[in-house]
């Protein structure tokens, strides 16, 4: 090994000895991982529990009003498993303040007739209220067919007389969707930790060591400042390529856990997909690491550092967060493009749908090149005097 | 041997170097003292490459600093006023770190870690985190790293600042027995008393500038003091800063 290769693994080896034995260093590499998947399968789980229950089965209690108006549609009710329970004293406040989830309410003009009008009192600003408004509806529209039917019978008239359009909800997709959903949460939350798993270490080896007094014994050791801060950005990748592999190997493991509870679930995706998703990533952990360098060496103070550099994983997870609810589709022209080449990659393998080679080699050239000439403007503020003369 | 030339350094608007020059000899100690904020510290950090002279030059063992950085300080051993250690690194990790990157290694830096744990006095906590050091302790790690590489020439800013009597004594000892071996050695104190039983030969900073030089007693003699301290004192007056 050569002299300046033999100097850049001493310092590497310094600081991942240093803070292998640092408590906040290894809570972000091992324990802050746990987080997200922990989040993710916990939605999961609980969106299992629900699809493996059915529904329709259970009872769903609705306030109604006037429900003696019309026993017939009470009784209709009653057999589909929807309880009316007494109304609060003011429906729509009770519904707006989120005491009652929806309220029936039945007029007294409905007294005899077979032909009324009804209010359902709801607040779909609340999710929690979807379920029992949906299912007062689809009960009522059900009571409407059957009442039309009985109607057309009673006129020599086949039963689906007054239906124009027999509408066959066929939704194979559903249960899938919604496991698939917590899936597409992945490659946002897994960047979000790549750009988080090194900020220690990037802050500590180098404000840190300044506002500590050992940056200035340690430059006056005869090594070249690039070589310095590269040992020290290599400490700061190799806790950031742990942090990502806990993260990893705990979204697949938790996520499985909780898919094995409904068999309704589709399945996480495979080690094989897990394993693609951290070999992109390394070009994302090398700019992750550069950036945290390039910032850590141009701030005054570990605060202040830390204030930026708690902000900066943001800025990638974002575009994930909105591809959530807005995909884009993976192009050869936006796969170079630093980051979002990688968060597309990475969407399309949690997809299932498998990456090709030229796209993802073009992302992690443009990336690295990325990373390279960041870092190259870390090392530069690096031998500021600035940087290592306190006071 | 350390040598300064016609040394200037400014930071912005404050000119901390105006015009400082020395020779530190080999087998002697040379004092570069001053009052607060005089450059001692600029004067020290240039020789020793962390910052750039704005005119002047600095040498080691005749290598320009400003040349040959990694060059000149192979041949330079430091002890800054900052200690600075790292909390989690024991005292011998520590001096093997800094031997390491000095190209030191194997059997042969395992032994002078040894050599200098048992010269300096750290059997009982070498192996300890230097979390929770006493101040003397931290010095002697300081210094060990600062000795590690065999360094010819020494820089030592104030080298027994916050040390106890016997830890104290322990320090100027180590200094004497260098010189007896012909190290260079420069360096910075406050305690006059220290510099008059170190020191061969002396410059007086002030205001970034060389206010007198000499033999300590060669001093006293150009000021018409009875001591040092009263030579340092009127040296300042000379040149304007004991006014202030």
């Amino acid at each position: 090994m050569s002299g300046w290769a033999l100097r850049l693994f001493w310092v590497f080896a310094k600081e991942a000895r240093d803070h292998a034995r640092d408590r906040r260093s290894l809570m972000l590499a091992l324990i802050y991982p746990l987080l997200g998947p922990l989040l993710v399968a916990g939605g999961l789980a609980l969106a299992g529990k629900t699809l493996s229950a059915d529904w329709r089965a259970r009872a769903v209690e609705v306030p109604a009003v006037g429900l003696e108006h019309a026993p017939a549609l009470a009784a209709h009710l009653a057999q589909h498993n929807i309880r009316a329970t007494p109304a609060p004293p003011d429906p729509r406040e009770a519904v707006r303040a989120g005491r009652a989830p929806v309220v029936l309410v039945i007029p007294q003009s409905a007294q005899g007739r077979e032909r009324f009008e009804a209010d359902v009192i709801t607040n779909l600003g609340r999710v929690d209220n979807l379920r029992a408004t949906a299912r007062l509806t689809e009960v009522v529209r059900l009571y409407n067919e059957d009442r039309a039917a009985a109607r057309a019978r009673a006129a020599g008239l086949p039963d689906d007389y007054a239906r124009t359009v027999t509408l066959n909800n066929v939704n194979v997709a559903q249960d899938a969707n919604i496991a698939v959903f917590f899936y597409n949460m992945v490659p946002p939350l897994v960047i979000f930790m790549i750009f988080l798993g090194g900020v220690h270490l990037a802050v500590d080896t180098t404000v840190g060591e300044r506002e500590r007094g050992s940056l200035e014994p340690l430059l006056l050791a005869p090594v070249e400042r690039g070589v310095l801060l590269a040992g020290k950005a290599l400490a700061t990748l190799a806790f950031t390529a742990v942090t990502t592999a806990v993260n990893l190997f705990a979204f697949k493991g938790f996520m499985e856990l909780a898919a094995a509870g409904s068999a309704r679930l589709v399945e996480p995706p495979d080690w094989t997909v897990f394993a693609w998703i951290f070999v992109l990533s390394i070009p994302l952990m090398a700019i992750a690491v550069a950036l945290q360098m390039s910032i850590a060496v141009v701030t005054r103070s570990m605060k202040e550092a830390q204030i930026y550099l708690g902000l900066l994983p943001l800025a990638p997870a974002l575009p994930g967060m909105v591809m959530i609810f807005s995909p884009l589709t993976l192009t050869t022209a936006n796969a170079a493009v630093p980051v979002l080449g990688q968060l597309l990659m990475i969407t399309k393998l949690v997809a299932g749908q498998g990456v090709d080679l030229v796209p993802a080699l073009g992302a992690s050239v443009t990336t690295l090149a990325a990373a390279a000439g960041i870092f190259a403007l870390a090392a530069r503020g690096f031998t500021r005097e600035k940087m290592f003369v306190l006071g | 041997m350390i040598v300064m030339e016609r040394l200037m350094k400014r930071f912005g608007s404050v000119r901390a170097l105006e015009d400082v020059s020395l020779t530190a000899g080999d087998g002697r100690v040379t004092g570069l003292i001053g009052p607060n904020g005089a450059g001692k510290t600029t004067a020290f950090r240039i020789v020793y490459g962390l910052l750039a002279p704005d005119g002047g030059r600095a040498e080691v063992d005749g290598v320009d600093v400003s040349a040959s950085r990694m060059a000149a300080q192979r041949r330079l051993g430091v002890l800054p006023d900052v200690r600075g250690l790292y909390p989690r690194l024991t005292a011998r990790e520590h001096i093997r770190y800094f031997g390491r990157l000095h190209g030191s290694g194997g059997r042969a830096l395992e032994a002078d870690i040894d050599d200098l744990v048992d010269r300096l006095g750290m059997a009982d906590f070498a192996d300890r985190p230097a979390r929770g050091f006493s101040r003397g302790q931290e010095l002697k790690v300081a210094l060990g790293r600062a000795l590690v590489h065999r360094p010819h020439n020494l820089i030592l800013d104030e080298p027994t600042n916050g040390l106890d009597v016997m830890s104290a004594r322990a320090v100027r000892d180590l200094i004497l027995d260098m010189k007896a071996r012909g190290h260079c050695i420069l360096i910075s104190s406050h305690i006059m008393s220290e510099v008059a039983a170190l020191c061969d030969d002396l410059v007086i900073v002030a205001g970034g500038r060389v206010a007198a030089s000499g033999a300590p007693d060669a001093l006293c003699a150009q000021t018409g003091a009875a001591d040092l301290e009263e030579a340092f004192v009127r040296a300042l007056v000379h040149a304007g800063e004991g006014a202030s």
